[in-house]
């Protein structure tokens, strides 16, 4: 395949590439990662008529590209295309914002058909210690349902639809279930959650063939810092401690070992009013 | 830091042309996730001169990985169960915790049991600060240990055990009192640049209408070399 790019392409494509994919990154460019999520096919990927993704296979995840913000146009091709002329999935256009981070996702339809969607990527900060959930249906399947803990915690998605929970960063044992039914069609997985970051869950393959399976992509650094650290109570080591202040301290250390005499004493009491029975 | 920007800008060049988020992450210390390599000047590919060169297409070298839930699971992040200061007497037990109520860092009330910040680095991470606190005084325990880090000279040696029973030699650098409302906490719990342990506890004056401490006893450490 790349002897028939060498032979049929002129030194104006190579132009093309370099134009396509910029050679550095800048501020404020467009993160876009492109997830390969059609069994049984190994396709080439083409940005703005540029070869991009050379024999990119099922389940893999690709990038982040980082490109200016701009609308570029995807077309997937069959891995022995010899250009984008005859694409099996696009041409499609993708605009992209300027620090925008996204997915493009090669997949199929509700009806079993490859299609492409682009996703906006959440990466809005997360609080301290916890975590971000997000799942998408790009496969060949009906509405479904996502169960942790034998509970639904996304109803009713569909093809090529998302959700996002935030969580306290964990371990999710995470099953898909037809919407309303809880058999699982898919797992249970265990999914990491971890924290500051963004763990997207694609739902992919077919219903009908047999093949759903599950994919991950993580988006990290969204985390946030505690807002303090409250290591202290009781004045014991102030520099404005008054200077009489020991014997206060002392005196309050009294109070509370006679508080603990009394306790013992009315706990040892109940004890015996319960033998005495 | 010149010498990294060479080594980035040697990469890209290697990468050809989409490799620079990797090299800008090795070389980098940035902690947003959407800095990549953007200090670093990079070259710009010359174009393929002439016409009908036997040159290759350049195909942009772009990262992939198996998406497969589990491929890519992280390695556990190592525990510290244990801090000793030999020359202080110090010597607590850590707990791993995370935020309490107020998203600040949970501290168990026994200024016996050290609190180190799980969702941070450890002191066998690859790169942070290692965040390791502890109550300075209870009331219902009394002083604690760390009420001496106030001591600790530049050059004190500073022991982290994990949980494995590998241990970690840390040096003093520095001890600051710092007002609590001055605190700049996403320093204190970076998570990139230079491996370093931070040691917590409060200090200086109290107030006694609110019960707080108004400032942070902060210890900073690195590895021994």
């Amino acid at each position: 395949m790349r002897k028939t790019l060498i032979a049929g392409i002129a030194a104006g494509a190579l132009i093309a590439v370099a134009t396509a994919i910029p050679a550095s990154a800048a501020d404020g460019d467009a993160k876009l990662s492109v997830l390969h999520a059609v069994p049984g096919l190994t396709v080439d990927v083409y940005v703005n008529n540029a070869l991009t993704l050379d024999d990119f296979t099922p389940g893999t995840l690709a990038g982040p590209l980082e490109l200016p913000a701009g609308t570029y146009t995807v077309a997937i091709t069959a891995a022995d295309a010899a250009d984008a002329s005859a694409p099996a999935i696009g041409p499609i256009d993708l605009t992209l914002a300027a620090g925008g981070n996204y997915t493009a996702v090669a997949h199929l339809d509700p009806a079993g058909k490859p299609t492409a969607t682009l996703y906006t990527n959440d990466t809005s900060t997360l609080a301290a210690g916890q975590g971000r959930l997000t799942v998408r249906h790009d496969a060949a399947a009906p509405a479904v349902d996502v169960l942790a803990g034998g509970a639904a915690v996304i109803s009713n998605l569909s093809n090529p639809g998302e959700q996002s929970l935030t969580l306290p960063a964990g371990t999710v044992s995470a099953s898909v279930a037809a919407t309303g039914t809880t058999a699982p069609v898919i797992g249970p997985a265990d999914v990491t959650v971890a924290e500051g970051t963004n763990t997207i869950v694609y739902a992919w393959g077919s219903l009908e063939a047999g093949n759903l399976a599950l994919a991950t992509q993580t988006i990290d650094g969204l985390h946030s810092n505690p807002g303090g650290v409250p290591a202290g109570e009781a004045g014991l080591v102030a520099t404005n401690r008054p200077a009489d202040a020991a014997p206060l301290w002392a005196g309050a250390a009294i109070i509370l070992l006679i508080g603990a005499a009394f306790g013992g004493l009315r706990l040892r009491r109940l004890a015996s009013a319960k033998a005495d029975r | 830091m010149s010498g990294i920007a060479l080594a980035a800008a040697t990469l890209l060049l290697l990468a050809g042309c989409a490799g620079g988020a990797d090299a800008g992450q090795a070389a980098g210390s940035n902690s947003t996730p959407t800095v990549t390599a953007t200090e670093t000047p990079t070259p710009t590919p010359t174009p393929a001169s002439g016409t009908g060169a036997a040159a290759a297409p350049v195909i942009p070298d772009v990262p992939r990985t198996d998406a497969s839930i589990g491929a890519a699971a992280a390695a556990p992040t190592v525990v510290p169960v244990r801090v000793e200061v030999p020359d202080l007497g110090v010597d607590v037990s850590v707990a791993p915790e995370g935020t309490d109520a107020d998203g600040a860092l949970a501290l168990p009330s026994d200024p016996g049991i050290a609190s180190w910040y799980r969702f941070g680095p450890s002191p066998w991470s690859a790169a942070g600060s290692t965040v390791i606190a502890s109550h300075v005084d209870s009331l219902e325990y009394g002083i604690g240990q760390f009420a001496r880090l106030t001591d600790a000279a530049p050059g004190t040696v500073v022991l982290v055990t994990a949980e494995d029973g590998r241990v970690e030699r840390f040096v003093v650098q520095t001890v600051d009192v710092e007002a609590k409302n001055g605190i700049d906490w996403a320093t204190v719990f970076d998570r990139t640049g230079p491996p370093r342990l931070s040691l917590i506890t409060c200090g200086g004056e109290f107030d006694y209408s609110t019960g707080h401490y108004l400032s942070n006893v902060i210890v900073t450490a690195v590895p021994d070399a």
